[in-house]
């Protein structure tokens, strides 16, 4: 198995190798953040991933940075042993679309429809449309996850600080 | 039933509540005949918010949060969140508090394969191993509350460390339950590979090659009964796995047969571990001091779930309380390659496959029931419990 050093130095390579050169980071020793630049470059960037042998995508994590920001952020983690390289994409928080990994990573589809219905991301080529999580009755355009929404408490509930 | 086309197609819903599928899932299966042609899952009966809920709770009431994710495997949750956290504050748990958690982390997975064991059987209609595991198992969850005091959730994490040592009467009692259960575990590792009627049920039966685990993301037991060599455990070992090493299980035949003999083989790498762990345990403290509040930052936590790779995100704003924490549990990625899996399959097969992924589903609690020396009994409020519990935490009365 390809030792975890190695996996954050081919990452890296990649990125700036890229068409236009992707910034990285290095948070901690085992870990590559990759800031991809435009949605465009997503797919392909994965499928590099791929021909490299490097990880299988692990998690989406979908950040909300406030509605002051205007922007949602993505973050696709790839693992290898314990390299984990991250793919950070920053979209627009209203009327977001960008390409779904689903049609080369099958398992990315549930996480897709995850950040769909949290968050409000449209997936373009998700072929599974509808809620996974959330209840049939969920009132539309309302994302749980975004920081502006807090849920509903019910009269006469505690809350965590009581 | 309903016709779903012109031809002989017919889509079959099952679930959220159903007696071949006692966990709240809807699976909608289309048939030709007896032939799965498609399948779909529809989740979140048991959805509960809680990566919601913990932006809104400090990060050490989280950790009680985090535990209660699952009710068969809560010690890994509060593992990976407690792991997590502990890198974001710069501390770093003692090295017997690091061997503890490994100790309980190898209980719960003896009790969970032991649980999945009798699940699967019953699934196949062999509900004498049902019984018999289950069973068993007991003697994993008597040892559990013997040690922490609590059969489902342990609670044996604090932040920076662990609450409960071991003494020597614990040491025993484990050694004790594991010499039973290791025979037992080589009983039904010759039913599960001997036994024809069974056999018929498992071999051949939900075939996933190493590709196909591989590009659908299988994770855990699942993908290493599939020949994928993935086992957090050893690619990134955490809290004392490095200390103490795990063997590889891994399997290439990848059908039902396969999952079986890839847990019960590991349960057997358990109960090795725990011996030598408990042979070889570090003195010392079990915990370290923890601050309030957790420096900016973003880290990643990665833990071997008995049902595979669990993953966490964790994001600090610098306050007492996450910004962010992502979970991503085994069972959403295996659960998506069983669905691709029952194409073409029978029917009949469905519940086994399904079952075969061992997907994860709600336990139901225990009431805290406290029996006096003199033999009555009473029952606590949450106000009395949460009294209790501080004073026994800080000594003091409230």
């Amino acid at each position: 198995m390809m030792p975890t050093e190695k996996a954050i130095e081919i990452g890296r390579e990649l990125a700036e190798r890229w068409t236009f050169h992707l910034e990285t980071r290095q948070p901690e020793p085992n870990r590559l953040d990759v800031l991809l630049t435009s949605p465009d470059d997503l797919v392909p960037f994965a499928v590099a991933l791929r021909v490299q042998r490097i990880g299988y995508l692990t998690a989406v994590t979908g950040l909300d940075p406030g509605p002051e920001s205007g922007m949602l952020e993505l973050l696709y983690h790839f693992c290898q042993g314990a390299a984990v390289i991250t793919l950070r994409l920053q979209v627009p928080r209203q009327g977001a679309v960008i390409p779904t990994l689903s049609m080369i990573i099958p398992s990315a589809e549930s996480s897709e429809r995850e950040i769909a219905e949290m968050f409000g991301v449209t997936f373009d080529g998700l072929r599974a449309a509808g809620h996974l999580y959330l209840p049939d009755e969920w009132p539309d355009a309302t994302y749980p996850l975004r920081k502006d929404w807090s849920p509903p408490v019910p009269a006469g509930a505690t809350t965590a600080e009581d | 039933m309903e016709e779903t086309t012109g031809t002989d197609l017919f889509t079959v819903p099952i679930g959220p509540q159903h007696p071949a599928l006692k966990e709240p899932s809807h699976f909608r299966i289309t048939v030709d005949g007896e032939i799965v042609t498609d399948a779909t899952v529809r989740l979140g009966y048991a959805h509960r918010g809680i990566e919601k809920a913990a932006e809104a709770r400090n990060w050490v009431r989280n950790l009680y949060l985090f535990e209660r994710v699952c009710g068969i495997c809560s010690h890994i949750h509060a593992t990976a969140y407690a792991l997590g956290v502990e890198r974001l504050a710069g501390v770093e748990a003692p090295p017997r508090a690091q061997a503890i958690r490994v100790l309980v982390a190898e209980l719960e997975r003896i009790h969970s394969h032991l649980l999945w064991l009798g699940v699967a059987a019953h699934e196949a209609g062999f509900d004498t191993l049902f019984m018999y595991s289950w069973r068993d198992r007991e003697a994993i969850m008597d040892v559990l509350e013997g040690l922490t005091g609590n059969r489902v959730n342990y609670s044996a994490n604090v932040l920076g460390g662990v609450k409960c040592d071991v003494d020597d009467a614990q040491r025993d009692a484990i050694l004790k339950a594991l010499d039973m259960l290791e025979g037992r575990s080589h009983h039904y590792l010759d039913v599960v590979t001997t036994d024809a009627l069974f056999l018929q049920r498992t071999r051949g039966i939900g075939t996933m090659t190493r590709n196909q685990a591989e590009v659908m993301g299988a994770v855990g037991p699942t993908a290493r009964a599939s020949g994928v060599p993935r086992d957090v455990r050893l690619d990134a070992p955490y809290a004392a796995y490095a200390r103490y090493p795990v063997m590889r299980v891994v399997e290439t035949a990848g059908d039902l047969e396969a999952r079986f003999v890839v847990r019960i083989r590991e349960l057997f790498e358990s109960y090795r571990l725990i011996r030598y762990l408990l042979d070889n345990l570090p003195a010392g403290e079990i915990r370290g001091r923890m601050p309030r509040r957790v420096p900016q930052g973003e880290t990643i936590s990665r833990v071997e779930a008995p049902r595979g790779e669990l993953f966490y995100f964790l994001k600090s704003n610098g306050t007492d309380t996450p910004e962010r924490v992502k979970v991503r549990t085994p069972t959403i990625y295996n659960l998506t390659s069983v669905v691709k899996l029952v194409v073409g399959h029978q029917l009949a097969d469905v519940p086994m496959i399904l079952a075969g992924i061992d997907p994860c589903f709600s336990c139901n609690d225990r009431t805290v029931r406290l029996e006096e020396t003199n033999g009555r009994t009473h029952h606590w409020t949450w106000d009395q419990l949460r009294r209790y519990s501080l004073e026994v935490e800080h000594g003091r009365s409230l």
